[in-house]
Order: structure tokens, then sequence, then C-alpha cells
């Protein structure tokens, strides 16, 4: 295709260079106005696809939304269950994947305790009945070094951790940390009747 | 007709120098590009404390922005503005002043952000010293280049001038208005501005440096390279008007579409994208000029490898300039704010775009420019090849990699919880994809590499000495007598729409200059005055304070090794941030923040809450090495903040300095080190009985331990008083 007949050249050159004074393209200018129309539009906000009623309304909108869509669950878990999962090898082997990737750096592998201390013996610094191995998970102790789970983890992961930590009792590892805390089955009657913690689904 | 004619010759000297610099700095920042490419899916590759992905990432924008497509605007813009306005550079001094300016600029960039001298502003890294010393350059060429247009021998500026000028002009006003700050010692500064007030400015800066350093300035090249090297004329003048006017104009508004969703006020948010939606089609006309001004051209396209460059630059320049206004809409870039989407942008506009407009005037001038044929036209289409399937492999790698962060950030399964809550999993499904952008990312070098051989092998064939040809033309008459002007029938509107007026503006290019700054700076203004100045824009919040001494300190640290490149310190309200991290960041929590350190990715998770997240011997660890306590980490390991020790003499200047922009110290102004010292001790000792490393004390570790655990803090404070 040479020259069609719109092309008219204008007389100026530059350095050689010479120019069309052919017209705006039509797609292009009316694209163009398009896009300045979305101004009005957008601002004017018909069936909500405008500007809304700004981020913050919004998202307390979609907040109470999703709330009112995942009530927060009452379940909890007693001692009875945590303990049967502890012996339900499944579980077991999914929490031991669980503590290997994130319990393992501060209590060891084999839960001797290093940073964080010993799971294998019969001390504990928070409880060691199943329930409040469970509140520590899920809640952490940031005073004393451990994180809250909760929200990192999901619930069937932090059973499962729960789960393995319980069969690492008396699995007597070498080079275990000094005994921390209060020697379980002696403080029974000081601890609080822990029966039940809020697991960490909402 | 005036009859006397003046002899004269263009300086192409200059213009060869700054063609080298382009490739080499090319090469250079390319490499360092490859080298953080590496470094993701690999941590182990960083491998000092001066090569760390946060240290390295800030050198690898700013050489491929300011060194590589920098020399390759001034290379296209000496050549052809001389011959454009048939006269050669004012002053040969000003021009080497300019030439040798800017590369020790480079040269010191290229010291100073290893050693973490940065200002932690997003391609305005650099420190006060080197931002003034741009600035001297800067006028420096931008004085030769208005002195030149006014000895010009040709009545009218061309469109590629108008480009030159606007990308002059504007850049100067960016760079001196966003580096503004105080100094506190021979490389540190702290930003004038503050939290939403420095991002605004920030971002009205980075927006503009990609509009007016690699849109503007590449622009005018395309309108002196194509029709040159397709020889034929430009598809239309009316065109190149209202997309020069237009792109100019609304280019300028749209930066806070950078912002969107962080705690800058809706009303800039909205205005950013709108103007960003307005800005496609003036954008698109630089495209359209480009790609019909080949019509009758396109057989030469398949035989000519410097045409299928400028077509594939022209095409990129298309593909980034639609996606640009679509990722400004909220929606849009809610999903893809923060991930390698944006990455992937940026690439498909410098990889292309830049790069390959680059390649293709510099094939186009090299036997030009060294007076004997081109060395070998099957590297050149080698090249080509390579570079193009590079660009394909890493965009579509790095676009999926943005797409699934960004999904698998905002899943929650059945129950309402996130799908992947712990923030590394979706941080290890991208590693695939890295491996293929290395991959592409080295197509493209060895491309490039060719391409220098094939430079070189060029300027070996040059003759003995440059022939100078001298060039005549006649001076310009005292009066605009454009014979050429295109009569006009009838009243004003159909002058006006015959651009009549405008062929005037071109025969007064200095008016034209004004005129350029105006729409610049009106435009700025709109924006600038009503965020310096709406109270309410930020709320203030009573339970926030300024950052303790030794905090303040390890925040110097966090800029130093580069933190916020893959850290953001910015929740934004949505559903699936504020279940991930915590309550969104508000604008009065930043008050205090100079400059801000909200960062724009997220390659690893937010900060805005971090304080009393983890216990400090967590962060010690962590930072010893991240994967002790994050198994799949790929965060750089820092051992060195162990032994670094802190120099709490120089934070009295630190607190200075901050105290001297308005931000309430009280007694630290005079007892800073001792307060940091206190505090040191104290954390320390905290680290050490929790079973940590001894005799911390005076190690950075601490000081950035400090900080580490405030962001977030004043918030949680206000709630339980």
């Amino acid at each position: 295709m040479a020259d069609n007949k719109q092309d008219h050249l204008l007389e100026h050159s530059y350095d050689g260079i010479q120019e069309y004074d052919n017209p705006l393209p039509t797609w292009w200018k009316w694209v163009f106005y398009a896009t300045i129309l979305v101004v009005p539009i957008y601002l004017w906000d018909p069936m909500g696809i405008g500007v809304g009623p700004g981020k913050v309304k919004a998202y307390e909108e979609q907040m109470a939304a999703f709330n009112a869509a995942h009530p927060k669950s009452a379940g909890t878990y007693t001692d009875d269950q945590l303990v049967a999962f502890a012996k339900d090898p499944a579980k077991v082997e999914a929490g031991k994947v669980v503590f290997t990737s994130y319990c393992a750096a501060c209590h060891r592998p084999d839960g001797g305790g290093m940073i964080g201390p010993n799971l294998t013996d019969d001390f504990w610094i928070h409880g060691g009945k199943p329930t409040d191995i469970m509140k520590t998970v899920v809640d952490g102790v940031l005073a004393k070094g451990m994180p809250n789970w909760g929200k990192v983890l999901k619930p069937d992961q932090i059973e499962g951790a729960v789960a393995y930590v319980q069969t690492l009792h008396g699995t007597n590892p070498p080079n275990p940390k000094e005994p921390q805390g209060v020697q379980a089955g002696a403080d029974s009657a000081a601890a609080p009747a822990a029966a039940a913690t809020t697991p960490p689904a909402k | 007709m005036n009859a006397r004619l003046d002899s004269f010759s263009y300086d192409d000297d200059i213009v060869r120098k700054f063609l080298w610099a382009t490739m080499i700095w090319g090469l250079v920042g390319f490499l360092i590009g490859l080298i953080i490419a590496i470094q993701l899916p690999w941590p182990g590759f960083n491998l000092a404390p001066y090569l760390t992905f946060g240290r390295l990432r800030p050198l690898h924008t700013n050489a491929v922005i300011f060194a590589f497509a920098g020399n390759a605007f001034f290379t296209g813009a000496y050549y052809s503005t001389q011959r454009l306005l048939k006269a050669r550079m004012w002053s040969d001094a000003l021009s080497r002043f300019h030439f040798w300016g800017w590369q020790a600029i480079i040269v010191a960039a290229a010291v100073t952000l290893p050693l973490g001298l940065t200002q932690s502003k997003e391609y305005a890294e650099l420190e006060w010293p080197i931002d003034i010393a741009i600035a001297v350059v800067w006028v420096a060429f931008a004085v030769n280049y208005f002195v030149t247009l006014t000895k010009r021998r040709e009545r009218h500026i061309y469109v590629a001038i108008w480009f030159y000028i606007a990308s002059i002009i504007t850049v100067a006003l960016l760079h001196i208005f966003n580096n503004l700050s105080v100094p506190a010692g021979a490389f540190k500064s702290y930003s004038l501005y503050a939290g939403v007030q420095d991002a605004f400015m920030q971002w009205w800066y980075g927006h503009n440096a990609v509009a007016f350093f690699l849109t503007t300035p590449f622009l005018g090249l395309m309108y002196y390279f194509m029709p040159k090297a397709a020889d034929r004329p430009v598809f239309s003048y009316r065109l190149s008007i209202l997309h020069f006017w237009s792109l100019v104009f609304l280019y300028i508004w749209a930066g806070p579409h950078h912002l969107h969703y962080t705690a800058l006020p809706d009303w800039a948010s909205t205005l950013g994208m709108l103007f960003s939606v307005m800005l496609w089609m003036p954008s698109w006309g630089g495209m359209v000029n480009g790609l019909l001004t080949l019509r009758g051209a396109w057989h030469k396209v398949t035989e000519d490898p410097i045409l299928k460059f400028f077509v594939v630059a022209v095409t990129a320049y298309g593909m980034s300039t639609f996606e640009g206004p679509m990722l400004s809409i909220k929606s849009v870039n809610a999903l893809a704010h923060y991930t390698d989407w944006i990455i992937a942008h940026v690439h498909t506009g410098a990889l292309g775009w830049n790069g390959f407009l680059t390649f293709g005037m510099i094939y186009w001038l090299a036997p030009r420019l060294f007076q004997t044929e081109l060395y070998s036209k099957n590297l050149v289409n080698l090249h080509f090849w390579l570079a193009t399937f590079g660009i394909l492999l890493y965009v579509v790698a790095i676009y999926s990699a943005g797409a699934t962060q960004g999904l698998m950030w905002r899943a929650f399964d059945e129950t309402g919880r996130l799908q992947y809550p712990d923030f590394v999993e979706t941080v290890i499904r991208l590693i695939p994809m890295y491996w293929v952008r290395v991959v592409g990312g080295t197509l493209y070098i060895t491309g490039a590499t060719i391409g220098c051989y094939n430079l070189f092998k060029t300027w070996a064939k040059r003759p003995a000495t440059y022939e100078v040809p001298v060039v005549q033309a006649a001076p310009l008459s005292a009066k605009d007598t454009d014979e050429h002007a295109p009569a006009v029938a009838g009243g004003l509107l159909a002058r006006f729409t015959h651009m009549g007026w405008h062929r005037k503006w071109e025969g007064m290019p200095l008016f034209f200059s004004v005129m350029t700054a105006v729409a610049v700076i009106i435009a700025s203004l709109f924006e600038i005055i009503p965020t310096f100045l709406i109270k309410s824009n930020v709320p203030t919040i009573a339970s926030v304070k300024p950052y303790t001494p030794l905090e303040l300190a390890g925040r110097n640290i966090y800029q130093r090794e580069g933190c916020f490149n893959c850290h953001s310190q910015m929740i934004r309200p949505l559903t699936y941030e504020t279940e991930r991290y915590g309550d969104y960041s508000k604008p009065g929590e930043s008050v205090y923040e100079h400059p801000f350190l909200w960062g724009s990715r997220r390659i690893g998770p937010d900060l805005a809450r971090e304080g009393g997240k983890f216990p400090d011997l967590w962060h010690v660890r962590h930072m010893y090495n991240p994967r002790e306590v994050t198994q799949k980490s790929i965060m750089p390991a820092y051992p060195h903040l162990q032994s670094n020790t802190i120099d709490f003499g120089s934070i009295q200047k630190l607190v200075d300095a901050m105290a001297m922009i308005g931000v309430p110290y009280g007694d630290a102004v005079n007892k800073a080190p001792a307060m940091a010292k206190a505090q040191a001790e104290q954390l320390a000792a905290a680290i050490e009985a929790a079973g940590g490393p001894k005799g911390l004390a005076d190690k950075e570790i601490v000081a950035l331990t400090a900080y580490l655990q405030r962001p977030g803090r004043d918030l949680k404070n206000a709630g339980t008083q």
C-alpha cells in the first residue's frame, strides 16, 4: 500500500523527515472521549460501580459481611479428644511434619529443647495437659519467646502438632535441656482448670 | 531568502561517547539484574553484606534507568537535536561536563548503594551529595540545550524536540522536589516530608520518572530514528500535537495509583486512577504514529533488523501503556499491587520499549558514527531473536508469578480462614517461575553482549580519522516567515483545529518550553497543595510517638540493608490483609516516618504490625540465618549484624536531624547516645536471659531488633488506654 488519498504531505522537513497531515484515527478519538467519560460516570457511581463509599467504609462493610458468613466457631477441645488424636497414627505423622518445619527450630527436632524448653520430660512451664499445650501453641507466650501459631497454622496442623508433642513425652533424647517449670501432677491443684480452650478456628 | 550561509559541523564525538556509555552501563545494569534474579530462588547467592538483594536491587534499577536509558537518551538527543536544529551544541565544554559528570554520578551510585548509603525512596535512593551533583549536571545539560535552541537555524522545532524539552524540564522539577531532605551526616539524610506526604511526593516523582525519563525521551527518539530508518514520513502531525500535550498534562496526575488502598486519602487515589485511564489514548498516540509511519515500509521490516527492533519496541510500549491504565483501576490494583505483576509490567517497558528502541537506534547510528559498514548484520538478527525470546520468557514467568501470589494471598477456605496463612508458602510456589526468569534474562544479556561485540568490531574498522562534514545552512531570519503555514479558511475554531497556533508555538521554542512547564506544574499543584494543606488527610493519633534513639538507629540499619525492597509496612483495608497481618494502617501512624517505608513489593510479609509479634530472640536468630527459624525462607542472612558495633556517638546527629524537621524529640535532643545505650543493654540482657547469644549490647542486631519490635505498637497502646 503506497500513499493513499488521505495522505497529504506537509511541506516542512526536518533533517529530511516529513510529516503527513492525516486526521486523528477515528477509533483513537472515540476511545479517548470514552476514557474521559469514565470520570463523571465513576464519580456518579451508578449501581455502585464507581467511586463507592471510600476504602475504609467499604472495608467495614466487607468485614461485617465476612464475619456474618463465618461466625466464630464455639467448638472446643477436651483433653480426651486431644489424647485420642495422639493415638491416631495419621494425626501424629502429620503433626511430626508440622513440628519439624515450625517447632524444631527452638525445641530441637527430637523435642529435647534448645531455646525453647524440653518437651520430653515431666516439667512444663505453661501446663502439660493437652489443652494447656494447645493453648500455648495457639496463643503463644510472647513474653517467654513462644510465638502464637494460631494465625499461621491451620486447625488440623495444630491438632497434629499437639498430638505429636504428646508422643514425645518420655522419649529421653540425648543431651536434653535442663527441666524448667513445674513437674506434671505436682501442681494439679494449683493449675487452672483449663478443661477447654478456644480452638484456633474462628 | 537570505543568501548568506553559515558553515558549521556537528559534534558527533559526544554522541560516540554517550553511545559507548549506554552499551557498557547497559551490560552492567542487566548483569546486576541477573544476579538479583538468581538471589531470589537461591538465597545462598547473597554472597557478602555488600552484595545482598536489598542493596543490589536499587543498584539494578538505578543502573538501568539512569545509566542505560539515560545515556541512551543523551546519545540520541545529542545526535538528533543538532541535525533537527541545524546547529552544533552551543558549548562543547558543557556537553563534555554533562558526559563526564553523568558517568561520575553513576560510578558514585555504584559505590554508595552497595555500601548501604540510601535515602530508601525508590529510584531516588542516592544520598544528598550525589543528588546535588545530579541537579548541577542536569542544569548544565539544560543550559546547553536551551541556548542551542536559541542558536538554531531551523525556524520550527520538530516533535522529537518537544519531547526532549518536556523531559529536561520535568525531570529537573521532579528530582529537586522529591529529594528535599535534611542531612544527618555526609551520606545520610532524612526526607523533609513524612508519611502520607512523603509517599505522595515519592510516587509523584516515581511515576513521572517513568513518564519523563523512560517514556517522553524515548518517544522523542522514536520520532527521529524510526522515520529515518524506515525512510517514511510520520503518519500524522496533528496526532503528534494532541498526544504530546495530553500526555504531558495528564501523566503528572497519575502518581497516586501507586498508593491505592494505602493510607493516602481516597480523593488522591481516585484522581490518580481516573487520570491514568484517560492517559491510555494519549500514550497510544505515540504507538499509532510509530506503527502507522511504517505503512508502505512493512516489506523493509522483514529485511532490516533495525526496524524489527523498533517494531517490537513500539509494540511493547503499546502493551505496557495499556496495562498501566488497567493496573491503575483500584480493584485490579488490589490484586496486582505488592506482587511480581508490577515487576513484569515494568520489564515489558524497560526490556521491550527502552531496550529495543535503544538497540535499534544504536545499530542505526553505529555505521554513521564510526563511518564504516556495520560489522555483521547476522549478529544483529541474532541479538534481536535472543532478546525477543528472553523478554517473552521473562514476562510470561513473572506475570504468572504475580497472579499466582496475588491470588494465594486473598484465598480463603470454606471456614473463613486464609488458605495459605504461612506467607512463605506463597513465596516458594514462585521459585520455578523465578528460574524461568533467570533463563529469560540470560538470553537477553547474551543478546546485548553480542551487540557490544558487534559494535566493538565495527568500531575497530573505523577510519584513521573521522571525517567531519561541513554543513551549510542559512541563519534564522529575525521574523517567523512561515511560507508553509497551511492556509486556513474560517474563524478561530477552524484555525484551532488546524493547529496553526501550534505551528506558531513551534517557532518559539522558549515560549513552548514555558508552556510545557506550566502544564506540568499546574497539574502537579492540583494534587500537591491539597495533600499538604488539608488537615483531615492525616488524622492524628495521640499514642503515636517518635522512635527512641536506639530504634531510630535500628531503622537506619533497616534502610541500609534495603529491607523495604522486600517488606512493605502498609496493610491495606482488605479482608484478606487484615486477617493475615492485623488492623489496616492509618495515616496518623506515619507522621514521624521520614522517609516513609511503606514499600511497594512483598517478597517477604508486611511488617506494619511486626512489633511484639515475635520474641526478641526470634529476631536475633532470624537475622543471623532466616532458615534457622523459617525453613523455606528465601531471605538473605545478615550474620554481620551480630558483629558490627553500633556507633552510639552518631545517634545524636540522627536525632538532631529528625528534631530539626519537627519530630518532637524532647529530652533525647541532649542525651540520645545515653538513652540508646540504656535501651540496648536492657534488650541485650533480655535476649541473653532467653537463651540467646551473650554480649550483644553494642551490636547492630540489638538496634534492629528494637526497631522491628516497634511497628504497630503505638496503635496497640492506643487500644489499651
